[in-house]
């Protein structure tokens, strides 16, 4: 009927790039299951699927009282031993009945929500994509945290980060129809998505919202620093001192679509049109080099001079 | 890093002390945010000047968090919400300065208990992913928040930890801030039970003095030759009682003098407090100043 | 597209054989033994009949009555150790042949904990979701991280919370799938201690349930496969495979669903076991591997794991 998620994406907390090596300590939330990786174009990590047990008040626009019983689906993801992903989504669906069953009727059907009662799926999607007051209905977010903060207790972490950054939320909802997208830049680090795809929902779904996720993450934390650098207003030294973190870390990174299934590369296109994400950064990226360049010749007149 | 302030009796200028130090390295253009564990009193957002949190917040704050009855506590960005105009013009290149008060009514803890340790742990890892200073205020002498704050950084030995032990300059204060410390459920017995090496935490304890009348300013020119050297021989004591009890030079950070405006008002002060106003005097934001760099300033806290 | 397809083909499953139901015969602790050969026999005599029933009733089901029904025996080696395997076991065989009964796998309980080097129970303790009582939202941690899992709400503690505050009231606990009236039931799992984990007798018994099911994988592979012992037991419990293949021509040793023949002293180790399994959460590629199995023998399953064990208390 409905289904939605929320991704938040940070930075690995360590000094270096995680090898390629450690990402099965680091990822292996779950016992006997194998991290799964890919490493083309960019080397990615993604942790097995991990279940939440939730019973709780989903969000509501019209704050109509929605009882959801179920589980939550989530897993961590690094992608070029750097970024942070934990990404969390539900299925809502109607239940057979308007009590609770027991437990194990739910578990046997993993990642569905299903509501006691009456419900609206608009409804729901319009209340979750409006970000009410945290903890008070369910809470997909915080079990994206949750799982990102597992990842981040790793003892093979030094917690020695290159630059300090926030966490981005972004909340979406998928639904059958003729494709489309709607990314919305929310107050502070808030972001809705509403997909629209053909055919039956899948898990490239998921990992649509989790690339557009990360690339919009690249984009505000690159903002950041920059803006941070304090062009033209700081000594030279000072900028380059200011945006080299990010030319050590982040300029790499920048590969929108490299996991997107070709069904649903077309969303991504429309996202390169308006609001233009890889415009915009390359934007980004050439004032820092050309910052760069020109503080290195500076520096290079002053020694010489 | 994450910096403890602490004393042992009320009105040493903690509070006021910790806060202009964030404020300062804010300014600096560091990202900073200031964590209310006074659990008694969370009024911190007074001196903030954040009206909406003057009494601790109705929102969620650390209290409710803590109890895990949010999963986050709520931020109050200082540099929009604060009622000052002169905190609300945030300077280009100005960090982040970010509050998160108590609960409005909270009380002190009676306990707490592993659930409540491991929230912290993660509150305090979570922190440490997006600011470079995590002032964390604690009731004064010894409290659950302190007894709290010492078994979560024994869980993040690899997040950098600094206690500052604020006390004024007189005798009872100086005796209490090295019993605070060194005393029998002080905060290196308590560091050790929790798994602190105790040489490793007497490194990262610095004691920072508060309200300092500096004998040879100005402020003292009229007084009396008898009352001049009466004063000089109460600080000859006072400098010999420090350092018999471990509060000397050595393990100082830096102090504070004593200034009407931190004395009446605690408030942050701006630079237009000294160079507009002039209601606050250059000295005090010089001591801040000063403290706020070396809080990170590894020379200042190489082992003893 | 390549980096795609890269990704989920890493992951593959291995299934296994099946058996239509597996039949415990019993379940031998210390005291059991002390109790001497008599008890064992008394058991297994009262037992019989039972395997019987549950012959008939299978045959009956299976085109061609050709029901493929295992049974197995367990012995607690991990809480308490007593005897060797070479005294043990010819006596627990012979004990069974006077009764007429045929025991086609005998099982070390400790295998439960860990088996060649596979830490089973770990695998079933992180697939724990525990069952979340209401007002549950997701962003607390799991609370069977405490070493302990219930079927509802606890009674708040009292003792915390602020100076100056109401105190915390006394509350009675609440079964989260209660029908009017509540039977709450709180687990331990495990507890720890300076020689390390040790798990409960439930969370090995639900283990123990899990791999007669034949649901546990280990990276995608079969854990604890049988093993037939040639030239007689050995003489310490450790030089014992942890599942042992007694009879050659027996049917697998894993099933579609099993059936616990025991002592009427094993129910609240039971409840508690159905506690914990109807919380774990199994890998959703195994159960449709199993559910597509049954399928093509033209056998409906059911759908919740609990309801696919059954007991006999006697």
């Amino acid at each position: 009927m409905l289904i939605m998620g929320e991704v938040r994406t940070g930075l690995l907390q360590n000094s270096a790039e995680i090898e390629e090596r450690d990402h099965q300590a680091v990822l292996g939330l779950l016992a006997g299951e194998r991290v799964r990786m890919s490493r083309r174009p960019i080397v990615y990590a993604v942790s097995p699927d991990l279940l939440t047990g939730v019973d709780c008040r989903l969000p509501s626009a019209s704050r109509a009282r929605i009882r959801g019983v179920g589980t939550v689906v989530s897993r961590s993801s690094i992608t070029g031993g750097r970024v942070l992903q934990g990404s969390s989504y539900v299925r809502v669906t109607r239940g057979e009945v308007n009590y609770r069953l027991p437990w194990s009727h739910y578990l046997a059907r993993p990642g569905v929500v299903e509501v006691l009662g009456k419900v609206s799926g608009p409804d729901v999607a319009d209340g979750f994509l409006a970000f009410g007051a945290p903890g008070e209905h369910l809470d997909l977010g915080s079990v994206s945290d949750r799982f990102m903060d597992v990842v981040q207790e790793s003892p093979v972490l030094d917690l020695r980060a290159p630059f300090r950054s926030n966490r981005t939320r972004l909340r979406w909802v998928a639904e059958t129809g003729e494709p489309g997208v709607h990314f919305t830049l929310g107050e502070g680090q808030e972001r809705t998505l509403k997909v629209t795809h053909q055919g039956e929902f899948s898990p490239a779904v998921v990992d649509l919202c989790e690339d557009l996720a990360l690339h919009d993450w690249l984009l505000t934390t690159l903002l950041t620093i920059v803006q941070r650098a304090r062009i033209g207003g700081a000594s030279r030294p000072e900028v380059s001192a200011r945006l080299a973190p990010a030319v050590d870390t982040l300029l790499h990174l920048w590969m929108p679509g490299a996991r997107i299934h070709p069904s649903l590369a077309a969303l991504w296109e429309s996202l390169e049109r308006t609001p233009g994400f890889s415009r915009q950064w390359q934007s980004l990226v050439e004032r820092i080099r050309d910052q760069l360049a020109v503080n290195t010749l500076a520096l290079l007149r002053e020694t010489n001079g | 890093m994450l910096v403890f302030a602490i004393s042992d009796k009320g009105g040493t200028g903690r509070s006021v002390t910790s806060s202009n130090i964030v404020y300062r390295r804010a300014l600096q253009g560091q990202d900073v945010c200031y964590l209310d564990f006074d659990f008694g009193s969370p009024t911190v957002g007074a001196i903030f000047r954040v009206s909406t949190a003057s009494r601790g917040t109705t929102k969620g704050g650390m209290h409710r968090y803590l109890e895990g009855e949010i999963p986050e506590p709520t931020r109050i960005d200082v540099w929009t919400e604060s009622d000052r105009d002169a905190i609300r013009a945030k300077p280009a290149g100005a960090g982040q300065m970010v509050l998160l008060p108590g609960d409005e009514g909270g009380g002190e803890f009676a306990t707490f208990d592993g659930e409540m340790l491991k929230r912290c742990v993660r509150l305090f890892a979570g922190l440490h992913e997006q600011f470079d200073l995590i002032m964390v205020d604690l009731s004064a002498g010894r409290s659950f928040a302190a007894h709290l704050a010492l078994a979560a950084t024994a869980q993040l030995p690899r997040i950098p930890a600094r206690w500052l032990v604020f006390h004024r300059w007189t005798r009872q204060h100086i005796i209490a801030a090295n019993g605070l410390v060194r005393g029998d459920h002080g905060l290196l017995d308590v560091g050790v039970e929790h798994g602190h090496d105790r040489d490793a935490l007497i490194d990262r304890i610095r004691f920072v003095r508060t309200a300092v009348l500096e004998l040879g300013s100005g402020d003292f020119a009229h007084l009396r030759p008898a009352q001049r050297s009466w004063l000089n021989e109460i600080d000859r004591e006072l400098r010999e009682l420090a350092t018999r009890h471990g509060v000397g030079l050595t393990t100082m950070l830096g102090k504070v003098p004593l200034d009407p405006v931190l004395q009446w008002r605690e408030q942050l002060i701006s630079d237009d407090d000294v160079a507009g106003t002039e209601i606050a005097n250059p000295e005090t934001v010089f001591a801040f100043d000063d403290l706020a760099k070396k809080i990170v300033d590894d020379t200042a806290w190489e082992g003893l | 597209m390549t980096s795609f397809s890269e990704v989920t083909a890493e992951r593959q499953i291995k299934s296994g054989p099946l058996s239509h139901v597996s039949v415990e015969l019993g379940h031998l602790y210390m005291e059991d033994f002390q109790a001497g050969p008599d008890r064992l026999r008394r058991q297994f005599a009262a037992v019989a009949p039972w395997l019987e029933t549950v012959r008939r009733s299978w045959q009956s089901r299976t085109p061609g009555g050709r029901a493929r029904i295992s049974t197995c025996f367990l012995i607690d080696d991990y809480f308490s150790r007593f005897s060797t395997p070479s005294e043990l076991v010819p006596m627990i065989l012979t004990a069974a042949a006077e009764n007429d009964l045929v025991i086609d796998y005998l099982a070390r309980e400790s295998a439960c904990a860990e088996a060649d080097g596979v830490k089973l129970a770990k695998l079933v303790e992180d697939r724990l979701v525990p069952d979340p009582p209401p007002g549950t939202r997701g962003w607390r941690p799991p609370t069977h991280e405490t070493g302990w899992l219930a079927n509802g709400t606890r009674s708040p503690v009292a003792g915390s919370g602020q100076a100056m505050k109401t105190a915390v009231r006394w509350e009675a606990p609440t079964q989260n799938a209660k029908r009017g009236h509540s039977i709450f039931v709180d687990v331990e799992l495990w507890n720890d201690d300076s020689r390390g984990r040790t798990w409960s007798c439930p969370f090995l018994a639900a283990v123990w349930q899990l791999l007669r099911l034949g649901l546990l994988r280990n990276e995608g592979q079969l854990p604890v496969q049988p093993v037939a012992v040639d030239g007689g037991f050995p003489t310490s419990w450790d030089n014992l495979p942890p599942v042992v293949k007694l009879n050659s021509s027996a049917t697998p040793f894993s099933a579609y669903t099993t059936l616990s023949v025991l002592s009427t002293r094993f129910l609240q180790v039971e409840l508690a076991v159905r506690t914990i399994l109807s919380q774990v959460s199994v890998d959703e590629e195994v159960l449709k591997q199993v559910l597509s199995r049954s399928s093509d023998e033209d056998l409906r399953l059911e759908e919740e794991l609990v309801d696919r064990i059954s007991y006999v208390f006697l």
